[in-house]
């Protein structure tokens, strides 16, 4: 067994110590922390301002997904939303209401909600061949047609999507008896709709987030980092590049096909039009954003990138010239705010912190470790 | 520098508190000290009688990006006059009605739609617009969960067969109908006859009436789908010059109607064109296809244009003051009439509460529409095969009048729509 020094967190005396995934009491106390407070934050936040914070959390599941590709393994991707696209179809036709006018197979959560991930792996499998012969900008291109070719079959296959302008209902959210679209009194607690989603996403936040932990300090894990700084060196060394490209794929496949079917049933209606490039982008600056190559950046970015909308809103309220509404009043309506946000935070993000919003964190961290000698 | 950065630092920290407090629950999650949602004893913001309560009454519409946005700034804004005229007016059962607060731009995004309603479905008594066939039924099932009543900004044929749906004017498919008859009776179309529109609800329910009126004038009739946005006409384009019919009926957002029109008649094509009411904007005389609209072109709608006598359309008018004319006012102000009928009718009967509002609206044997339209025409109570408005007026274009339409023939139900057996709504999605 081991024997931890007290006041020496990096002394690691055992091999398990040095593989765990809290490995300092800082990281254990604050990891339990964060937990205790999110679970507690439905009850102190109102209910519109938690619809977009359990969004944003099922968005992160998506932008880890994407992290482990883009971030960890190199491997440029702008083929995301299809993924995602995948997913929601999967979710919303073996989900979704029997007698609507789309398909729809009326199936519990633990059917559609793997399924929707295991279809988006099996494309992300397809597609992982291609990734093993190109790099970079050629990589990005191809994935970049998949997005079109998704946005083809969406529009066409009107008989499970509803179609273009049209669109169709997700599935229905009952997980394990509760029903999370209504409100009323579950184990004793009086919870509105807002706060049942909130806590179920909070927990497929959270089994998500430790899976792709485990998997990037994993022996995966590693392969991907060495693939991404630079490849030929570690096919040198023995690592199988087609199987981890592929694998690579695959596992942010199937985040996306989960993050997408979840998405979507608590969205309620979703069209075709959805699934463009700009969602694929809008995941690649949750990540870029946020932080490359880290989990936790993967969530911070994602869930300010889906609170931006609510941001500018209130950014509306304090600066005069920004109208509210149709925008004959003021110098720019709340509407066109948030579209210019959005891009200057991003160019903001890339020329001043590179490292995103973990980078920041990471220089807040550090400036109180050595408080108050700092400087 | 040093000095620069502090500040920097503390002045965001600042703002991100500020944000994370606005958002706390406050204890009493019910703010509202009256009937209900959206209704309360408090005074509106900005209230033109402070002494009054304030209804709130949400708007969901197509503000920026979508294809109906140059004609949705103006219902929206018509809307916001004469709910201000209301208020001057002494307001309804001691209620001033706020629609400013709560308008939310869907973008023609039935995605987007439903978001929105989410946000506003606790704070607004009512829908004062909701702009979209298939956005307005995207969110139709948690209107009906929450009982509140919608103005659609939209004449589909299936909103008369709900309760929780309060609409005005002839529904694009006796529209259709009308259009197809006038057409038939004065442009000598005799052939071929195609329907051209968005998939979906819009487009589809106009298509439904152009086919029955073909099967009644004994027509050929081809549908022909086609999506938003001006460069995506080619293929309908092609698919008309191909066919060659003597009467096309577009049932499109204003961009893609003159791009077809324009499109066609550059390529020699000399037929009708009747397009559903949403398909005209002023605008579209600057455009380069604007001799084609005039020599083509002719505009089935609900009542007439802005420009039309009637006190009505001037009590709109004067309420608007100097603006560039636009039939999307005339909507807007013409579509607010029934929910002001199904107001007082409620607080007639005892108050006004979700509930009693939407029987109300339910209720009415007549509106006064002030001769916009004839006061049965608002009529809900009964079966809709007997309630509903089936005329439409036809116009042609006309670079004269304030908004570039005039009125070739006046509120007339043609032989069609009069004999439609109106069982169920002509296009069903679900």
């Amino acid at each position: 067994m081991s024997s931890r020094l007290r006041g020496r967190p990096l002394v690691r005396t055992s091999y398990a110590q040095d593989m765990a995934l809290l490995n300092t009491p800082a990281k254990r106390r604050s990891t339990i922390a964060i937990v205790i407070a999110s679970f507690l934050v439905p009850f102190l936040v109102t209910d519109d301002l938690l619809l977009v914070l359990t969004l944003g959390m099922i968005s992160a599941v998506g932008a880890i997904g994407l992290n482990l590709v883009t971030g960890y393994a190199g491997q440029v991707s702008l083929g995301h939303a299809f993924f995602i696209g995948l997913g929601a179809y999967t979710g919303a036709v073996l989900g979704g209401d029997p007698d609507a006018a789309v398909t729809g197979y009326g199936l519990p959560i633990y059917v559609w909600l793997p399924a929707a991930g295991i279809v988006a792996a099996v494309a992300g499998l397809l597609v992982g061949p291609i990734a093993v012969r190109l790099r970079g900008l050629y990589l990005a291109i191809v994935t970049l047609g998949l997005v079109f070719l998704g946005d083809h079959i969406f529009r066409e296959a009107r008989d499970l999507t509803g179609g273009p302008g049209v669109g169709r209902r997700g599935p229905d959210l009952v997980v394990f008896g509760i029903d999370m679209g209504e409100s009323g009194v579950v184990l004793g607690l009086d919870l509105a709709r807002e706060q049942r989603q909130f806590l179920m996403a909070l927990v497929f936040l959270i089994v998500f987030a430790v899976l792709a932990r485990n998997i990037a300090r994993s022996g995966v894990g590693r392969a991907f980092s060495a693939i991404r700084d630079r490849d030929v060196a570690a096919a040198v060394i023995g690592v199988d590049l087609t199987r981890y490209k592929v694998m690579a794929f695959a596992m942010s496949s199937f985040f996306a096909g989960v993050t997408g079917a979840l998405y979507y049933a608590v969205v309620g209606v979703f069209e075709p039009s959805a699934f463009g490039l700009l969602l694929s982008v809008q995941y690649l600056a949750m990540i870029l954003i946020g932080g490359v190559a880290t989990i936790s950046g993967a969530i911070m970015g994602a869930i300010f990138i889906s609170s931006l909308g609510r941001i500018s809103g209130e950014i509306a309220h304090v600066l005069p010239f920004i109208s509210e509404s149709s925008g004959t009043d003021g110098l720019l309506s709340v509407f066109q705010l948030e579209a210019i946000l959005y891009g200057v935070l991003i160019i903001v993000f890339l020329i001043f912190e590179p490292r995103g919003l973990f980078g920041i964190w990471t220089r807040i961290r550090n400036y109180w470790k050595g408080w108050p000698f700092s400087y | 520098m040093k000095l620069n950065r502090h500040l920097v630092r503390t002045s965001v920290v600042i703002a991100a508190t500020a944000l994370v407090l606005t958002g706390c629950r406050s204890s009493s999650s019910d703010e509202d000290s009256g009937a209900g949602p959206g209704i309360s004893d408090e005074a509106c913001p900005d209230a033109v009688n402070p002494d009054n309560g304030c209804i709130s009454l949400g708007v969901i519409s197509d503000l920026t990006k979508g294809p109906f946005a140059p004609l949705a700034v103006p219902i929206t804004d018509a809307q916001k006059a004469f709910w201000k005229k209301v208020n001057e007016d002494g307001g309804v059962g001691g209620y001033d009605i706020d629609i400013a607060s709560n308008i939310a731009d869907a973008e023609y995004n039935p995605e987007i739609h439903n978001r929105k309603y989410q946000e506003m479905r606790k704070d607004i008594l009512a829908l004062g617009q909701t702009l979209g066939s298939s956005q307005t039924l995207a969110i139709l099932e948690d209107m009906k969960d929450d009982d509140v009543l919608g103005l659609p900004a939209s004449w589909n044929s299936a909103w008369e067969f709900e309760d929780q749906i309060l609409e005005s004017g002839a529904n694009y498919c006796f529209e259709a109908m009308n259009g197809v008859d006038w057409a038939v009776a004065n442009r000598g179309v005799t052939g071929k006859v195609i329907a051209v529109g968005y998939p979906g609800d819009y487009g589809g329910d106009a298509a439904a009436g152009v086919e029955a009126a073909a099967k009644a004038n004994d027509l050929e009739f081809e549908k022909i789908e086609t999506p938003t946005g001006q460069d995506n006409q080619a293929g309908a384009v092609a698919a008309i010059l191909k066919a060659k019919p003597d009467l096309v009926v577009v049932t499109t957002g204003p961009a893609e109607m003159a791009t077809i029109v324009g499109g066609t008649a550059a390529q020699g094509f000399t037929g009708t064109f009747v397009g559903s009411s949403p398909t005209w904007n002023p605008a579209l005389l600057k455009s380069p296809a604007a001799p084609a609209l005039e020599a083509l072109f002719f505009q089935a709608g609900p009542w007439g244009p802005f420009g039309t006598d009637t006190p009505g359309h001037e009590a709109m008018r004067t309420a608007l003051g100097d603006v560039t004319p636009n039939d999307g006012y005339t909507a807007g102000w013409t579509w607010s009439y029934p929910l002001l009928a199904a107001l007082k009718k409620a607080d007639e009967d005892g108050g006004i509460t979700r509930e009693s509002l939407v029987a109300a609206a339910s209720e009415l044997t007549e509106v006064d529409y002030e001769g916009i339209l004839p006061p049965e025409a608002g009529a809900t109570q009964g079966d809709p095969a007997d309630v509903a408005y089936r005329s439409s007026v036809i116009s042609k274009v006309d670079p004269a009048a304030p908004t570039g339409v005039s009125i070739e023939q006046d509120l007339t139900t043609g032989p069609t729509a009069e004999a439609y057996d109106f069982s169920k709504p002509c296009f069903s999605l679900q």
